[in-house]
């Protein structure tokens, strides 16, 4: 576990896979992933996610959580290129309450922090749907540049919109803890969600 | 074949893949790659065709389509792409490399990108292509501006070239842009070559 302000990051297991079966079925992740159309995920094609996304070197899925460990969504950093120290990085709140709250906006600066201070990147790329205020508020908040913007790129409700392409880079990151001293961030006191069900085979491995 | 006016866009096949040793060896493919500088064996050159091969495979013809270029006397003088197709969003991503550097500058590349253009709203009924590059590579930002690209985003320091860093430039052009290849020929004055290639 990696411990911020609001919220910690956790390996993106146990609770977190069976709500994605969930997840990877609504709204918050198709605007996260832009350029998906709406295809239904069965279990099986969630579990194959997690699993392509532990396999890659270059990317990871991890968990955001509340402090009282009440699971919030993903963070995701994907095609990480060495020789120019560069990654995209994307983030969603499968558990919509927590859509435009400052968990999901310290979930986005923990993000930012791993891959600065800890992966040592050079430079952020994120994209968002151009409807996507909340999306593209968090981004600003926590200092994403706005770079530009893809024209009538992406089919969606029967229309084609824009994407909004953001960057940051290492020296306009201030540091988690400089970062956090100007934002005041505040937590929402959502009540916790109760705890997905659990299949019958989940059961049994616990059990064995 | 799609023909144009200097080049004429076929099938990628082993003539063009035997000379991939000499172009990805050389500037072409630094400047395709944004700036990397490759030291690659054939065996590597010959693995990575087959692997590409099976993946193209794998997905079908729906996700991406490669041209070679030749020259009209039939030299294989490079590649163009749609490395990319977002079907649903009708979505065609740009690729090209003109390996041999001879034959940069005097129009072969624009005429290949024109043919692809038209293939890409004509053919797949696109309705938007679009591509990087990076801010030091004056020719192809000079080829999108005369061809009527827009540059959409300039992502800073997004390329590493030889110790600096560039921007990377996304340029995009929509289909009601789009005039049509023969209007583009006439307005930036494309012509064939009598007498055959220059070399």
């Amino acid at each position: 576990m990696i411990e911020g302000t609001l919220v910690d990051l956790v390996p993106f297991e146990d609770d977190f896979a069976t709500h994605l079966e969930s997840w990877m079925n609504e709204e918050a992740w198709f605007r996260m992933n832009l350029w998906d159309r709406r295809e239904p995920h069965p279990e099986d094609a969630v579990k194959k996610y997690i699993e392509s996304m532990e396999k890659k070197e270059n990317a990871a899925l991890i968990g955001f959580q509340t402090k009282s460990g009440d699971p919030i969504g993903g963070l995701i950093y994907d095609h990480e290129w060495s020789r120019v120290r560069k990654v995209e990085i994307s983030f969603f709140a499968g558990d919509t309450r927590y859509e435009g709250t400052d968990e999901v906006l310290d979930g986005l600066l923990m993000l930012v922090r791993y891959c600065f201070e800890t992966r040592n990147m050079h430079r952020l790329d994120a994209v968002a749907l151009a409807f996507d205020e909340a999306k593209i508020d968090a981004l600003r908040r926590a200092g994403f540049v706005h770079e530009g913007t893809l024209r009538q790129h992406i089919r969606w409700e029967g229309d084609y919109v824009d994407v909004e392409a953001f960057g940051l880079l290492e020296d306009e990151w201030p540091g988690y803890a400089a970062k956090i001293e100007t934002l005041d961030l505040q937590p929402s006191d959502l009540e916790p969600k109760p705890k997905p069900e659990k299949k019958p085979e989940d059961e049994k491995k616990l059990a064995s | 074949m799609l023909e144009g006016l200097l080049v004429d866009l076929v099938p990628y096949n082993k003539r063009f893949l035997d000379l991939e040793h000499i172009w990805r060896n050389n500037d072409s493919a630094f400047w395709s790659s944004g700036g990397d500088r490759y030291i690659v064996s054939r065996a590597t050159i010959q693995r990575k065709a087959e692997e590409w091969a099976e993946e193209a495979e794998r997905q079908g013809p729906a996700r991406s389509v490669m041209f070679g270029v030749q020259t009209k006397d039939g030299i294989p003088i490079g590649f163009f792409a749609l490395n990319w197709l977002l079907l649903h969003s009708r979505l065609a991503m740009l690729g090209a490399r003109i390996g041999d550097p001879t034959y940069w500058g005097g129009g072969y590349g624009t005429d290949a990108l024109l043919l692809l253009v038209d293939y890409a709203f004509d053919w797949l009924d696109m309705r938007k292509v679009w591509l990087g590059t990076t801010s030091t590579n004056a020719r192809v930002m000079r080829q999108m501006e005369k061809v009527g690209f827009r540059l959409e985003i300039r992502e800073r320091q997004q390329a590493w070239q030889d110790g600096t860093w560039a921007d990377g430039l996304i340029y995009g052009l929509l289909r009601d842009e789009w005039p049509g290849r023969d209007a583009v020929i006439e307005r930036i004055g494309l012509r064939a070559r009598d007498g055959g290639d220059v070399r």
